[in-house]
């Protein structure tokens, strides 16, 4: 047990402290509150990163470094918290920190002009905190903990202007959506809490991801023959699909994008939505464990699969329709969850992870250079009036596009390709059914397409801004600039990850699998002549090539020139469009269901609530009163009344006894030979 | 007889030495060096000094904590003995920092000489278990106390409460001698031990009787139980505020323990029952009568005072009526509950005492009116007394509270199975109630009613504010953590006795 194991508390330690004193600090002081925010999280990373190089020496040892402390007793039971240190870990904790703390430091210049800028980052800061918590949790009341901190933070976050009324509702609804996700989680952990007695991950054999409860697990069998492991799994994946706005309850993630963007980049882009696709990775053991010795998926991984190719071609489809540049990769980010989760019941953990990490990187920087777009355009997130950007922001075009070149998947360079061909290739191995295959292939093509679409809206042609003055209310509009280098350097940095990570996942070189599977990786060319792999990544490569040109044929053979002239595509088949711009009417469908039976419920309670439980409360009441009264006038005509008299009796005693102390000193003395003669009579002769 | 080891002997007493010493430096101190200071620095220096002399004799105490029983109980020293005399020296400590700002005397040397001489006394009382070495012990403490009650000479009631206090005591120590003579007389020893194996049998003799009753006036006296009670009031209403605290706290705690040890040891076979329906003769019945008395008159007449330090005194008579049932039921355990209860109860005392001196210097008397609304006006100092008079109230989580149930629930334990005592209970709980009105009438007056318009300003020096938070974090934390002190009490007890 090494130093970095005992002391990985700190590393999410930190970031809350910080909040923690940042909180306390005054509105106006700004630069104290950033310096907390990013020092903490720059110790945090540095941790991260001997926490990383230790599991990277430490390979060999199978074995995973858990510090394990009671934290309280109730009973004859210890409820045990506590942390662990694995190539998961270690990994997520490299990512979260380092994206987290670049995202901070863009944010000092987005935030620039915010008065509430210290609040912004004592939030920022403890989601960090939070989300790190989240990463190194050994226990999963522990990760639940953190990981309902985390949703408050998003709460807290995506309503950071709560003076817009949307971001006030947006912020609710990602609560309640997320909730809904989580009331699952929960169940499924008094589940499993009930089932196994602890809910410690790895415990020297004991944890209920370990061998002994797994077994115990997988052998009883609850409704339908599904197994107890199997039903627990699905009740967790409940909440990391609320939390990773998976198919169906991805309605709060697109209305998040109303916070502000480095909230967007960080959090429902970058790690907090990621944090479902790690939960489900942490307890892949659960999820993938088997009676005997069958081969096929568990029924767990079958429907984290299902829902994950549903989302992930469900999202491409719908940011094909959008207008606002945060929401298209909003929808974009449901998609790419979807295939995470696809990745992670074809493929295993290393698959899904791999692109949660890449993911990770060009997400935050596709937000970030949409944040860097927002900013100078003052604040105008419709992409139909931009336009024209390139010539004015040349970096952030530069590293837009490589964002959105990884983001599609460009083969070969760019580290989007291999993770996500790592997906499409377990899929199309996948025992099952090739299905998932097909729509993580249309959804390949639909990114490539609804990228181009929106790089052509952002970059090309010529400035629409002015477009925009129509509402008189606008001032007049000044041309959009390049924004400070505070906020390009992050992008730059995010751009050269995003080219660079993919190579240490290559079918070639597989290291990022290898590392997390525990084996040493070996370079060999000769893998890419595996079965399969050879066609699925030339198909791949070609569907990314028929979107990119689509986009062209549709957006780039001629150029946008009105910010009000209809979409390209949305003029060939107005209806389709229209309800892919409406998000298949989701948000509708639950407006006209959930919400209104609801309401109608709330309404019926109300009604009861009013008439008939108020009646009888009221009836009660009046009952009550009809006592109060007879005891009132018990109270004070009888049992007052003697009391008074008893307690005037007791002073009066008081007052006479008092007499005694007449202060004559021989009466005194006389009431000591009284008292003697009185006691010795009452002995001789009173007593036994 | 052995013959006698005078080396060992004053090993033994090195600690009431050391206290005894410092009481000669001190009055050699002020006569010599500081006669032309001004009071108040006579006093602290004075008060300083003795202090540290008590401290000094603390440490000794600890750092040579020797087991012996010299002589047959002539000087005793164990655990128990050590705890006693660790807590009256802390207790007279703070007696002497209430007198740091006094100003009622310019014989300072010989005021606090006398305290400690006291002290010295208090310390040989509870450390030893021959009649004659308490019957001088005692008188030395008994005559300590009268001179100290009498130290305000500008005051003629001080004179006349110390007069009276005098004969008072007089009398009762007659008494108390002829009884000791008595009971030589039974058992031809003076040695406790002796007396009880000597006085054992089926049936008390007549003289036996007289004894009992002869002592338990004597030291009836000391704790000021009814109807041996009658100095008290006066005492504690005249007396210079220092030495009422005294008088009410660490003469007290020794008088209570010599009390219990007497009776325990010296009447061991004689105890007899106080059971509701059949007295059995002894000393028991006796001392519950004392205690049924003490209760119901102290806690009633207290109803009717308007001066504090007059109430203080007969809340203090029926404290001393709660305390004599621990001794009436006479187990190890009421012990131990006897002394949690003393300690606190004395912490609590000098608390109140102190913030009477400070409000008596600022507004010339401790009538309650006095204390109208103090809060405005000194509320560390108020929050302080409310602590304090909660406390000895009875009210949780203070330390009185916690004395109060364990002394109650070991009087119950202590017959096993029959409920012989309860009737005692019953009767010590309702006059709890009734208690409870005249200690928050107190607090009313501090709290509610209106600040006077022409009250002077209040201003606690330094040292007693310091003192007082320090007693009241004391009654607070014994009260919160009973076990803190209890569990050096309940070793000490184990380790002494048998």
């Amino acid at each position: 047990m090494t130093w970095i194991v005992q002391n990985l508390w700190l590393i999410p330690a930190l970031p809350i402290l910080a909040a923690g004193i940042s909180s306390l600090l005054k509105q106006k002081s700004r630069i104290s509150a950033a310096s907390l925010a990013i020092g903490s999280m720059a110790v945090s990373f540095l941790l991260s990163l001997c926490a990383f190089a230790h599991v990277l020496t430490n390979h060999e040892t199978d074995q995973v470094l858990t510090y394990n402390f009671g934290w309280f007793q109730f009973g004859n039971e210890w409820l045990k918290l506590g942390w662990m240190l694995d190539p998961l870990t270690a990994v997520m904790l490299v990512m979260v920190s380092f994206v987290g703390l670049l995202i901070f430091i863009y944010s000092t210049g987005y935030m620039e002009h915010d008065e509430n800028f210290t609040r912004f980052f004592c939030f920022l800061a403890l989601f960090a905190g939070a989300m790190l918590g989240v990463v190194i949790a050994n226990s999963l009341l522990l990760l639940y903990m953190c990981w309902e901190i985390v949703g408050l933070t998003s709460y807290l976050l995506i309503g950071f202007w709560y003076h817009k009324p949307e971001a006030a509702a947006a912020a609710k609804k990602a609560f309640i959506t997320t909730r809904i996700g989580d009331l699952g989680f929960l169940l499924g952990m008094v589940w499993l809490y009930t089932k196994s007695g602890t809910l410690l991950f790895y415990d020297n054999g004991a944890g209920c991801l370990e061998h002994s409860a797994l077994t115990h697990l997988v052998a009883q069998t609850t409704v339908y023959g599904l197994s107890i492991s199997a039903a627990i799994s699905i009740l967790v994946f409940c909440g990391a699909a609320g939390k990773s706005g998976q198919f169906p309850l991805h309605v709060w993630l697109p209305d998040a994008m109303e916070g502000p963007t480095p909230v967007s980049a960080l959090i429902h882009a970058a790690t907090m939505v990621a944090a479902g696709v790690f939960l489900v990775a942490r307890i892949y053991p659960l999820m993938s464990a088997h009676a005997g010795t069958s081969l096929s998926p568990t029924i767990a991984l079958q429907v984290v699969t299902w829902i994950g190719a549903i989302t992930a071609l469900f999202g491409a489809t719908i940011a094909v329709g959008q207008y606002d540049i945060k929401r298209i990769l909003a929808y974009s980010t449901v998609s790419q969850l979807g295939y995470m989760m696809m990745g992670l019941g074809v493929g295993g953990v290393a698959v899904g992870m791999f692109h949660l990490i890449t993911h990770a990187f060009f997400k935050a920087l596709l937000f970030l250079g949409a944040g860097s777009v927002i900013h100078g355009c003052h604040e105008e997130q419709d992409i139909r009036r931009m336009g024209g950007l390139r010539k004015f922001m040349p970096i952030t075009f530069a590293a837009y596009t490589v964002g959105m070149l990884a983001l599609c998947g460009f083969p070969f360079f760019f580290s989007g390709f291999w993770s996500k061909d790592a997906i499409l290739h377990a899929a199309h191995n996948w025992s099952i059914s090739q299905a998932p295959y097909y729509m993580g292939a249309i959804g390949a093509l639909l990114t490539a397409f609804y990228m181009t679409r929106q790089m052509y809206y952002v970059y090309a042609g010529s400035s629409r801004l002015s477009d925009a003055s129509d509402d008189s209310s606008h001032v007049a509009h000044r041309d959009p600039h390049e924004s400070p280098a505070v906020m390009t350097a992050p992008l730059v940095i995010l751009a050269t990850c995003a080219v660079l990570l993919g190579f240490v996942g290559t079918p070639a070189w597989p290291w990022f699998q290898s590392f997390l599977e525990g084996n040493q990786a070996n370079f060999t060319l000769a893998a890419f002549s595996e079965a399969g792999i050879i066609p699925v990544m030339l198909s791949s490569s070609l569907l990314v090539f028929i979107g990119l040109g689509l986009g062209w044929f549709f957006y780039g053979r001629t150029p946008i020139t009105s910010a009000s002239a209809p979409d390209n595509l949305g003029k060939l088949q107005p209806q389709i469009y229209s309800t892919l711009n409406r998000a298949y009417f989701v948000d509708a469908i639950y407006g006209a269901t959930i919400i209104r039976l609801n309401t109608a419920w709330s309404i019926l309670c109300d009604w009861m609530d009013r008439w008939v439980w108020n009646g009888a409360v009221q009836a009660v009441s009046y009952l009550v009163l009809a006592f109060a009264w007879l005891d009132h006038f018990i109270d004070t005509y009888i049992v007052n009344s003697s009391f008074d008299g008893g307690c005037e009796g007791v002073s009066r005693s008081g007052l006479l006894l008092g007499l005694l102390q007449a202060g004559r000193v021989q009466n005194y003395m006389r009431v000591i030979g009284c008292a003697l003669v009185a006691l010795t009579i009452f002995l001789l002769w009173g007593a036994k | 007889m052995t013959s006698i080891n005078y080396a060992q002997l004053l090993r033994l007493a090195l600690p009431e030495v050391i206290v005894v010493a410092t009481a000669l430096l001190v009055m050699a101190t002020d006569l010599l060096v500081l006669r032309r200071c001004k009071t108040r620095v006579r006093f602290a220096v004075a008060a300083g000094l003795a202090s540290l002399g008590c401290a000094g004799a603390i440490v000794r105490i600890f750092y040579a904590p020797e087991v012996a029983n010299i002589l047959d109980g002539i000087l005793i020293a164990n655990p128990l003995i050590h705890l006693v005399q660790t807590a009256l020296l802390l207790l007279t400590i703070f007696a002497l920092l209430i007198s740091v700002d006094s100003t009622f005397t310019e014989h300072v040397g010989e005021f606090i000489l006398l305290i400690l001489i006291a002290t010295a006394g208090m310390m040989f009382l509870v450390g030893t278990q021959d009649l004659l070495v308490i019957f001088i012990s005692l008188e030395l403490l008994s005559l300590s106390l009268y001179i100290l009650a009498a130290f305000n000479k500008r005051s003629a009631q001080s004179w006349e409460a110390a007069l009276k206090y005098f004969l008072f005591g007089g009398m009762s120590a007659a008494f108390l001698l002829f009884g000791f003579s008595l009971l030589y007389g039974l058992s031809n020893s003076t040695s406790l031990p002796q007396i009880a194996a000597a006085i054992h049998g089926p049936s008390l003799n007549p003289l036996l009787v007289i004894a009992i009753v002869t002592t338990a006036i004597g030291l009836g006296f000391k704790v000021a139980a009814v109807p041996f009670h009658f100095w008290a009031p006066d005492v504690y209403q005249e007396a210079p505020a220092p030495s009422a605290a005294f008088i009410a706290s660490g003469s007290k705690v020794a008088s209570f323990f010599i009390f219990f040890q007497i009776m325990t040891l010296g009447f061991a076979g004689a105890a007899g029952t106080a059971a509701f329906t059949h007295l059995v003769r002894g000393w028991v019945p006796v001392l519950a009568l004392m205690a049924t008395a003490s209760m119901l008159l102290g806690n009633l007449v207290a109803i009717a005072q308007t001066s504090l330090r007059r109430l203080l005194a007969y809340s203090a008579i029926a404290h001393a009526g709660y305390m004599l049932l621990a001794i009436v039921a006479h187990t190890q355990q009421s012990l131990t509950a006897l002394i949690y209860y003393v300690v606190t109860y004395a912490l609590a005392t000098i608390g109140a005492f102190a913030v009477i001196s400070v409000v008596e210097e600022q507004t010339g008397s401790d009538d309650l009116s006095n204390f109208n609304g103090i809060c405005r006006q000194a509320p560390v100092l108020s929050f302080c007394l409310a602590i304090f008079i909660l406390s000895l109230a009875g009210i949780p989580p203070l330390a009185g509270f916690f004395g109060k149930f364990f002394l109650f629930v070991t009087v119950l334990g202590a017959t096993s199975g029959s409920m012989n005592l309860l009737w005692l209970i019953v009767l010590a709980l309702a006059m709890s109630a009734v208690s409870l009105y005249y200690y928050l009438r107190i607090l009313k007056r501090v709290y509610v009613a209106p600040l006077a318009a022409d009250a002077k300003e209040i201003h606690p020096p330094i040292v007693t504010q310091l003192l007082l938070l320090l007693l009241a974090a004391a009654v607070v934390a014994l009260g919160c953590d009973p076990q803190l002190f209890l569990r050096h009490i309940t070793a000490a007890i184990q380790s002494s006795i048998l």
